[in-house]
């Protein structure tokens, strides 16, 4: 017997307090005033022995009540035999990191040698399996006593650009156990990576059916640098060079300088040196990134001559094209708003779009189709025909942002949503000299999670009945600023005052200029995605309209992904390979991803032996003495029982001190 | 029915003592009435023949005139008596482990016979004392004497502690009619000091009845923790008392002690009667009216 928490028996003094109630604190007794002692005689002796006695009862019910509950604090436990034969039937299990950190050296080849010496060591009829794991854990055979599959699983194990995911393999193992009732002798082959164990440890915890034996490899510690992240352009508009920024990386490496490439399509652009200090990290900027037209393969690479060269290249696409036009429809005497427009767009120094201009008169023999967007800036009448044009063009796909002043409160109702107006409120004149947006919709895609739009003032905004649109931005009145409605496949976006500084400020404050790209992006349909993914990612292949169009995925080594029936209907794919992936849409957007690996893998610290052991004892089959111990030693928490017993001696205590107190009260 | 209003805990929610004694004395009269023995209202018993020496005023004239012969005309109750009550208003009267305390039961059958004698025209008068005569009511038929008395007994409270030699050869003064005298006590002496206190009464030709009153947690305690007694006559005085000795060996000496004061009053002449304070009064009052239709 044990206990968990032995210091809590220093409570057992408090054993003190009902012998000092019983014992030492003198009895008193209430006088009773009686008619005559003529009859009566002093003879005490029995009376108190018999009280005594009693008392003696009640004490030691609360002595025991005390230490029992200063037992229950302690957490005793027993240490009980677990009979081996509870574990018959058991399935071994061969679990196989493949990794990309088991790139290094021949660190997947031990593990697999070491796996085939298991099954070698099979018992006659012992059932085994073979998985191997990364993020993903795969069986590579099935439940099985006869060895040839076993090895052949085995074999089949090639090296992944996965990172480690303990988690994941444990969430498997409970998951198998449960499935197949029968418990399971795991036998873990991995290099341990720190890395690799889950932030919550809670995760790793296995079933009372699987016990887990590591069998950590013979790593030799030795430096490993990698190229972390870089930092490029997804598209580039023009033909000025670009900038890239590298960050190389250094784990368990002493100071050291690496010349690190910038490589475009196969093309050394330029190469630089790095000092990576001892287990940090160096950056190193290139400017001489110039992009030819389409799809490029960008890749920084280092001369690491390390034992894992995998992490010694990244891959980034980037992707030259000229700027998509979008119109502008404004009053021909009203400018101004063209002109905020376009400085906030170009602010970023790569524009993807470029702004058509045009007044009402204009727009009549226009077709808004060939526009990436559409902006109707404070106008008053529109060509009929170019309203049914732009409706057509929204149920379509396309986009279209109206912003509302004086021109269109004339016409009593929002273009092409036809909205009715409410009125039209002046700040000045009621009494304020101003409104402000006091609520933002963080999650619409023009304003960003952090904008602030506190200190903008607006003077003059329309008020319209928002119907079924989504409200983005509300003034201080509660009139809606920001409404997006959703007309067919396509976007409408009402903002309820102006982009000049009439009605309002907006243009002269800095959140101007992110509002404006943000929503040219989301009325645009740019994607955001960034210049590479990293491997076990996904990719939405098809949209809802596309269904049974042929979608073509070309891997890094060239082969198709999917198979015929996977092209014409999966919707994502997962990319499992480091390196660029080819996608061919039905709908000519083809698109090249690159995908690296999770740099974490670089970090080839093993994890601590006590974090295994700890992970080992969540395993509640695992033994000390391994497989070969006959009976296993378990502790067995008694706090349940012993705090039933405290409740049993509460309720007695209770019941005989009410006796005593009862009894008190009637003689007095 | 009626015998409900004869139990104590019932009496003592009732606040005048004339109240008490009415409802006493008619409850009680009325429980008798069917019984041929106890009237003692002025009705005719019985004609007896007319002998010499007989007071010619009791012959019966009309019976003459029919028959010439001379009747005498007997009846009942004709008989006036004195009724004497000597109440103990000792401490230790006070005590009382119910609602009732032995001086409030005393207080109870001493208001109730002397209604009861003022019914019957009887002289009443009350003597009450502890350790000396606190107060006297001298017999007396007057109009008003049945409010004196109950006055008196009303104002009656707990004294010190009892002492017969010294109140009794005092009111042994105030005796000069023979009658039936009441004495009212707990008893807390020694038998014999009792007897040979109260005996000369006797001698002068009074009916002595002692009513010996005791609380039944006197008779039989009941205490099952020990318990630190006080002794009310002497608060000086205080014992522990164990359990056991209450179950086991007090109630052998306040039954020895009953038997003998029991027996030396019958020894003497006098009338014992234990009046538990748990039990109704009739049993006190039929008692007396035993003594007095003795005396008729």
């Amino acid at each position: 017997m044990g206990f968990f928490t032995p210091w809590f028996l220093a409570g057992a003094v408090g054993v003190c307090l009902p012998i000092w109630l019983h014992l030492l604190k003198k009895h008193k007794t209430t006088p009773l005033p009686f008619s005559s002692l003529m009859f009566f005689e002093r003879r005490i002796q029995s009376s108190i022995k018999h009280r005594r006695l009693r008392y003696l009862v009640l004490l030691a019910l609360r002595t025991a009540l005390v230490l029992l509950i200063v037992l229950a604090f302690a957490h005793p436990y027993l240490r009980q035999a677990a009979a081996p034969a509870s574990r018959t039937g058991e399935v071994t299990v061969l679990a196989v990191d493949n990794s990309l950190s088991m790139r290094a050296g021949n660190r997947l080849d031990q593990a697999k040698q070491m796996a085939r010496r298991m099954v070698a060591g099979l018992r006659p009829g012992q059932r085994a399996q073979v998985l191997a794991f990364g993020a993903r854990v795969q069986a590579m055979s099935e439940v099985t006593g006869d060895r040839a599959p076993l090895n052949a699983g085995i074999d089949a194990i090639e090296a992944s650009d996965a990172r480690t995911s303990f988690a994941e393999l444990a969430r498997s193992l409970r998951s198998i156990a449960q499935s197949i009732q029968l418990p399971l002798d795991v036998h873990l082959y991995s290099d341990m990576q720190q890395t690799g164990m889950p932030a919550n440890f809670n995760d790793l915890r296995l079933n009372a059916a699987v016990r887990l034996e590591p069998h950590p490899l013979e790593t030799n510690e030795t430096p490993n640098f990698a190229v972390e992240n870089v930092v490029a352009p997804r598209r580039v508009y023009d033909n000025r060079k670009s900038r890239v920024l590298a960050t190389i990386a250094g784990f368990g490496n002493p100071k050291a300088t690496r010349s690190v490439s910038l490589v475009l399509n196969h093309r050394v652009l330029e190469t630089k040196t790095a000092e990576v200090p001892e287990n940090g990290r160096a950056t190193v900027e290139f400017l001489s990134l110039e992009v030819p037209y389409g799809k490029n393969r960008g890749e920084v690479r280092i001369d690491s001559a390390d034992a894992l060269a995998a992490d010694d290249v990244f891959y980034f696409s980037v992707e030259r094209a000229d700027p998509r036009h979008a119109l502008f429809v404004h009053e021909a005497g009203n400018s101004r708003a063209l002109l905020y427009f376009n400085a906030a767009l170009e602010a970023s120094g790569q524009s993807a779009f470029e702004m058509d201009p045009a007044t009402p008169d204009q727009t009549a023999n226009l077709s808004p189709a060939k526009y990436a967007f559409v902006v109707l800036s404070d106008v008053g009448a529109i060509p009929a025909a170019f309203e049914d044009q732009l409706r057509q063009y929204v149920r379509g796909g396309g986009s279209v942002l109206i912003s509302l002043g004086h021109m269109s409160v004339a016409r009593a109702r929002v273009p092409v949503t036809e909205d009715r107006i409410q009125e039209t409120l002046y700040a000045g004149r009621e009494g304020e000299r101003f409104q402000t947006a006091v609520w933002l919709d963080r999650s619409h895609p023009s304003i960003l999670k952090d904008d602030r739009w506190d200190d903008v003032k607006f003077y003059q905004a329309i008020r319209v009945l928002p119907g079924n649109a989504r409200v983005a931005a509300r003034l201080s009145d509660q009139t809606p600023l920001l409404m997006d409605h959703q007309v067919g496949e396509g976007h409408i976006l009402v903002f309820a005052s102006t982009f000049d500084t009439v009605a309002n400020d907006f243009p002269l404050h800095a959140s101007f200029v992110p509002f404006i790209q943000q929503t040219a992006r989301y009325l645009g349909r740019l994607d955001d995605r960034p210049p590479s993914v990293l491997v076990a990612s996904f990719e939405e292949l098809r949209g809802s309209k596309e269904k049974g169009s042929a979608v073509e995925v070309v891997d890094p080594k060239g082969g198709r992904v999917l198979s015929l029936e996977e092209a014409t209907e999966a919707q994502n794919i997962q990319f499992t390979s480091a390196g660029f992936y080819e996608i061919h849409r039905p709908n000519r957007a083809d698109d090249l991803v690159a995908v690296n690996a999770d740099r974490r893998e670089s970090d080839l610290t093993p994890a601590p032996a006590e974090t295994l052991a700890l992970w080992r004892n969540t395993a509640q089959g695992s033994s000390e003495g391994g497989a070969a111990a006959a009976a296993e030693q378990k502790p067995l928490s008694l706090w349940w029982y012993v705090m039933l017993v405290v409740l049993a001696l509460a309720v007695a205590e209770s019941l005989l001190g009410n006796k005593h107190l009862s009894v008190d009260k009637e003689a007095a | 029915m009626l015998q409900r209003f004869l139990d104590p805990s019932t009496l003592a929610s009732i606040s005048g003592l004339d109240l008490v004694a009415k409802t006493v004395v008619d409850g009680f009269v009325a429980g008798l009435h069917r019984s041929p023995d106890f009237g003692f209202s002025q009705e005719f018993a019985e004609y007896r023949a007319y002998s010499q020496g007989d007071d010619l005023r009791h012959v019966d004239w009309n019976v003459f005139a029919r028959t010439e012969k001379a009747f005498l005309k007997r009846y009942r109750g004709e008989t006036n008596t004195q009724l004497l009550v000597l109440l103990d208003t000792s401490a230790s009267m006070a005590y009382g482990s119910h609602s009732v305390a032995k001086l409030d039961y005393a207080r109870f059958v001493a208001a109730s016979l002397c209604y009861m004698a003022n019914v019957q025209r009887d002289a009443a008068g009350l003597i009450v004392f502890d350790e000396d005569v606190s107060n006297y009511v001298a017999p007396s038929t007057r109009q008003g004497q049945l409010f004196r008395l109950l006055h008196a007994i009303e104002k009656a409270e707990p004294g010190t502690r009892t002492d017969f030699a010294k109140p009794f050869a005092h009111f042994q003064n105030f005796l000069h009619r023979r009658g039936i005298v009441v004495v009212l006590s707990d008893f807390y002496e020694r038998p014999d000091v009792i007897v040979k206190t109260i005996e000369p009464l006797r001698y002068r030709g009074n009916d002595v009845i002692l009513f010996h009153l005791l609380d039944p947690q006197e008779i039989q305690p009941k205490f099952r923790e020990p318990v630190l007694l006080v002794d009310m006559e002497n608060a000086a005085d205080a014992l522990e008392i164990s359990p056991e000795y209450t179950r086991d060996e007090y109630p052998r000496k306040i039954d020895s002690h009953i038997e003998a004061l029991s027996s030396a009053a019958r020894g003497a002449g006098m009338e014992y009667f234990l009046m538990n304070t748990a039990r109704p009064l009739d049993e006190g009052l039929r008692e007396y009216l035993a003594v007095r239709k003795g005396r008729l």
